[in-house]
C-alpha cells in the first residue's frame, strides 16, 4: 500500500514515466470524460508518457496497448499518481 | 434484399475488410448534410446480399454532431426489417480499445433481435508477431461468435461467408446478456474481457515506439516532415501534370473534332465553348483529386497522417486550426478543389470550417499565371547580390506569402469572433500502428472523390460556364467582347472599379475570372486585341504597361486576386462538401474583403508615390 499521494496532471509526466489514472478534473467537460473512459483511461489503468515532441506538441501515451495523442487542453485534466509499476 | 451491416472503431481494418468482401462493386454515399460517406455493395461471393459500411466510431455514445447523425443511422439501419445481421470489426492485437464498443453493438443488437459477429481482424499481425487470443474464451464471455480473420491477407474470410449463409438461412435466436446493461458495467466489463482474453505482450508497441521516436523527434522528424510534405507536393503539381494535359488534349480534340460538323454558327460556337471548353476546365482536375486523395490515403494507411497532424497541432491551433488542417491547406497551394476533399481528414465540425475558411487564400496555381502578368508589367526583370535575388522572384514570393499570411490572420480572427459558438473537439487523436497501406482500399476512395467531383460539383461548374458564355457571345455573336452583355456589365460596374484606378476592361476580366482566376490574362488579351496570350505574355505586357495603368491599380489587383474567391469549381466543392450558406457567405465575404483591401492598397501606394 502506497501512501496517498498528491494528483498530478498527465501532462506533467516525463518521457518514459508511468503513473495510474486516479480520475479526472471537474473542469473537463464529461463526454470528454467519457471518450478518455473508452479509450481506456480508467481509474487505475496504467498509463506511460512514451514522448514529449518539442515545441508543446501533443504528448504520446501508452495505455493498454494503444497509443494515443493529447494536448494540453485535455492532458492536463486527467489526473494520475506514481505507480507501482515504474517506467520504460 | 438482405442486408448485412459491417460496423467497427477507427483503424480496426474495417475499410479493408469491406473490400475484401465485396470487391469493387460498391457505391458510396454522404449523410444528408455531413461528409461521412456510408459505402455499400453486394458481397462478391453473395451477390444477393448488400454489405453496408458504417463510418469507424469509437462509440455509441456520440460527442460530435457527425458521430450523432452516423450512431443515429446505425440505430435506424437495426430496425430494418431487411437488415438480417450485423459483422463488428475489432482489431485483435489492441483489444481494450475496441471492446467496449463492440460490447454496445451487441447490446443494441440483442434489443433489437439482431444477431452479431465479431471479426477479430489483425490475425496475420498476430501470427507474426507470435502473439496468441483466446476468441474462443472471448466469444463464450460475450454471448457472440468470434472470428479471427485478416482483411489483409484474406485469412478466415471463407469460414465468415460460410458462417453468414447459415445464419442468414436459419436467424439464429438472439441472446439477450447485454441487454438493457448500462454503459458504466459495460466498460468495465469490456476491461476485464480486454485483460483477460486479449493478447500479451508489447511487442508491437515496441516497435511503434522507435519509430515515433524518429518521426516525431524535434529534429529528424522535422526533416522528414517536410520530405513527405515535398513528395505530397510533388504529386499533385508534377505527377498530376502529365494526366492533366492528356485529359485537356483528348477534350480539346473531341472538340475539334465535332464542332466543325455542326453547321449552324451559334450552336457551334456553344459546344465549342461552353461545352467543351466548360466541360475541359473542370474534369482537368480529376487526375489532380485522384492522385492527391490516393497519395493522402497512402499517408493515412500507413499511420504517418496522425503523426503529421500531431506535429503541427500546437503551430496551427494559435489560428483555430488543428493539425490535421495541414495537408488540406498545404494540397490548397496547387488547387483548392482536392484540397477541400481532403479537409474530410478534419473532423471537429468547427475545425472543418476554418480549415475550408484558410483553403481559397492559399496561394493556388491559377493565381500564377495573374500574378506573372501583373508582376511582369510593373516589377523590372533584373537582379540584385550578385545575381541570387531576382525582384520579380522576390515579388511572386511576397504574394505566395500573404496569401498564407491571409488564410492565417483570417481564421484567427473569425475563431475568435466565433468563441461562443463553435464547439471544438479536443486533440486526442489515436496514433495507429505503423503498416503497410493497402492499396485497393485507396483506389476506391480516390475512385469514389473523383466521381463526386465529377457528378456532383460538374453540374454546377457547367450551369456557370454557359451562364458567363451567353452573357459574352451576345447579342453581337462573339465578335466583340466589349459590347457583348458581358461588356456592358463591366462598364455598368466600372463605378465600382474606378476608385481602385481600373477601367471597364479589368472589370470584364475580373468578372470572367470567376470561372476560373486565370481566365483574367486570356481575357484581357481578347480586350487588348491580342491571341494566345496564355501561352505567351510579352505583347500583352508591354500593351499594358503602354495603356498607363498605375502601379498602385496593379498592387491593388495582385491583393484582390489573393483574396477573392475567383472560382466557380472551389464554390461548388464548398457547397457540396460544406453548405450552400457558407460556400455563398465566403463568396460574398472574400470578395468584400479582397475589395476594401485592394482600395486600401491602391490609396496608400498611389500616396506614397
Amino acid at each position: 500500500m502506497h501512501p496517498a499521494q498528491t494528483p498530478r496532471s498527465l501532462w506533467a509526466l516525463s518521457k518514459g514515466e508511468t503513473c495510474a489514472v486516479l480520475g479526472f478534473d471537474e473542469a473537463l467537460p464529461e463526454p470528454y470524460r467519457i471518450r478518455l473512459m473508452e479509450f481506456g483511461f480508467h481509474q487505475g489503468e496504467v498509463v506511460t508518457c512514451l514522448l514529449r515532441p518539442g515545441f508543446g506538441a501533443p504528448r504520446v501515451y501508452r495505455v493498454s496497448n494503444t497509443v494515443f495523442s493529447l494536448d494540453v487542453e485535455v492532458a492536463r485534466f486527467v489526473l494520475v499518481e506514481q505507480s507501482a509499476v515504474g517506467s520504460v | 434484399m438482405n442486408r448485412v451491416l459491417l460496423i467497427g472503431s477507427p483503424n480496426s481494418g474495417k475499410s479493408s475488410l469491406f473490400n475484401r468482401l465485396t470487391g469493387l462493386n460498391q457505391r458510396v454515399a454522404n449523410f444528408p448534410g455531413i461528409t461521412v460517406d456510408v459505402a455499400s455493395g453486394p458481397f462478391a461471393r453473395m451477390p444477393d446480399v448488400e454489405l453496408v459500411d458504417f463510418p469507424g466510431t469509437y462509440s455509441l455514445q456520440p460527442i460530435s454532431g457527425e458521430e450523432a447523425v452516423a450512431v443515429e443511422f446505425f440505430q435506424r439501419s437495426l430496425t430494418d426489417p431487411e437488415v438480417r445481421h450485423v459483422l463488428c470489426v475489432v482489431d485483435a492485437t489492441r483489444l481494450e480499445k475496441s471492446l467496449y464498443f463492440t460490447l454496445q453493438v451487441i447490446r443494441e443488437c440483442q434489443e433489437r433481435g439482431k444477431p452479431v459477429t465479431v471479426l477479430a481482424n489483425m490475425a496475420d499481425v498476430l501470427a507474426v508477431n507470435d502473439l496468441t487470443f483466446d476468441h474462443a474464451g472471448l466469444a463464450d464471455a460475450i454471448g457472440a461468435p468470434v472470428l479471427l480473420v485478416s482483411a489483409r491477407q484474406g485469412l478466415g474470410i471463407d469460414a465468415l461467408l460460410s458462417e453468414l449463409r447459415q445464419k442468414l438461412i436459419t436467424q439464429p435466436a438472439v441472446p439477450s446478456r447485454w441487454s438493457e446493461t448500462p454503459d458504466e458495467l459495460l466498460r468495465g466489463s469490456a476491461h476485464q474481457l480486454a485483460q483477460r482474453f486479449g493478447p500479451r505482450g508489447d511487442v508491437l508497441v515496441q516497435s511503434q515506439l522507435r519509430l515515433d521516436s524518429f518521426f516525431l523527434n524535434t529534429g529528424l522528424g522535422g526533416i522528414a516532415f517536410f520530405c513527405i510534405m515535398f513528395l505530397l507536393f510533388q504529386s499533385i503539381f508534377t505527377w498530376s501534370a502529365p494526366v492533366m494535359d492528356g485529359v485537356e488534349t483528348v477534350v480539346m480534340g473531341m472538340g475539334a473534332t465535332l464542332v466543325p460538323l455542326i453547321s449552324n454558327q451559334v450552336i457551334a460556337d456553344f459546344v465549342a465553348d461552353a461545352l467543351f471548353g466548360g466541360v475541359g476546365a473542370f474534369l482537368v482536375f480529376v487526375p489532380q483529386i485522384f492522385v492527391l486523395t490516393l497519395v493522402i490515403g497512402v499517408l493515412e494507411d500507413s499511420g504517418y497522417l496522425a503523426r503529421a497532424a500531431l506535429i503541427c497541432h500546437r503551430p496551427l491551433k494559435v489560428f483555430g486550426l488543428t493539425g490535421k488542417s495541414f495537408i488540406p491547406m498545404l494540397s490548397g497551394v496547387a488547387c483548392a478543389i482536392p484540397a477541400i476533399y481532403a479537409a474530410r481528414a478534419v473532423d471537429s465540425p468547427w475545425q472543418r470550417v476554418m480549415t475550408y475558411l484558410a483553403i481559397p487564400l492559399m496561394p493556388c496555381s491559377a493565381r500564377l499565371p495573374v500574378y506573372a502578368l501583373l508582376i511582369a508589367v510593373f516589377i523590372p526583370d533584373e537582379t540584385a547580390l550578385l545575381g541570387l535575388v531576382g525582384w520579380q522572384g522576390l515579388a511572386l514570393f511576397l504574394i505566395y506569402f500573404f496569401g498564407m499570411f491571409a488564410a492565417l490572420v483570417i481564421t484567427g480572427v473569425v475563431s475568435r469572433l466565433a468563441s461562443g459558438a463553435k464547439s471544438e473537439l479536443p486533440f486526442v487523436l489515436e496514433l495507429p500502428p505503423y503498416r503497410l497501406p493497402s492499396i485497393r482500399p485507396i483506389l476506391r476512395m480516390a475512385i469514389n472523390r473523383s466521381k463526386h467531383f465529377v457528378t456532383k460539383a460538374g453540374k454546377v461548374i457547367l450551369a456557370v460556364t454557359i451562364a458567363v458564355w451567353v452573357l459574352g457571345y451576345f447579342p453581337n455573336g462573339g465578335t466583340d467582347l466589349g459590347t457583348s452583355w458581358l461588356g456592358e456589365l463591366g462598364h455598368w460596374i466600372q463605378p465600382l472599379f474606378e476608385p481602385i484606378g481600373l477601367d471597364w476592361r479589368y472589370g470584364v476580366a475580373i468578372l470572367s475570372s470567376f470561372l476560373a482566376r486565370e481566365v483574367f490574362v486570356g481575357t484581357l488579351g481578347t480586350i487588348f486585341g491580342i491571341e494566345g496570350a496564355e501561352d505567351n505574355m510579352q505583347p500583352l505586357v508591354e500593351q499594358i504597361q503602354g495603356s498607363g495603368l498605375p502601379l498602385g491599380s496593379g498592387i491593388a489587383l495582385l491583393v484582390f486576386f489573393a483574396i477573392a474567391l475567383q472560382c466557380v469549381s472551389t464554390v461548388a466543392i464548398l457547397s457540396k462538401e460544406g453548405s450552400f450558406r457558407l460556400a455563398s457567405r465566403m463568396l460574398v465575404g472574400y470578395l468584400v474583403t479582397a475589395y476594401l483591401l485592394a482600395l486600401l492598397t491602391f490609396t496608400v501606394v498611389q500616396a506614397l508615390l
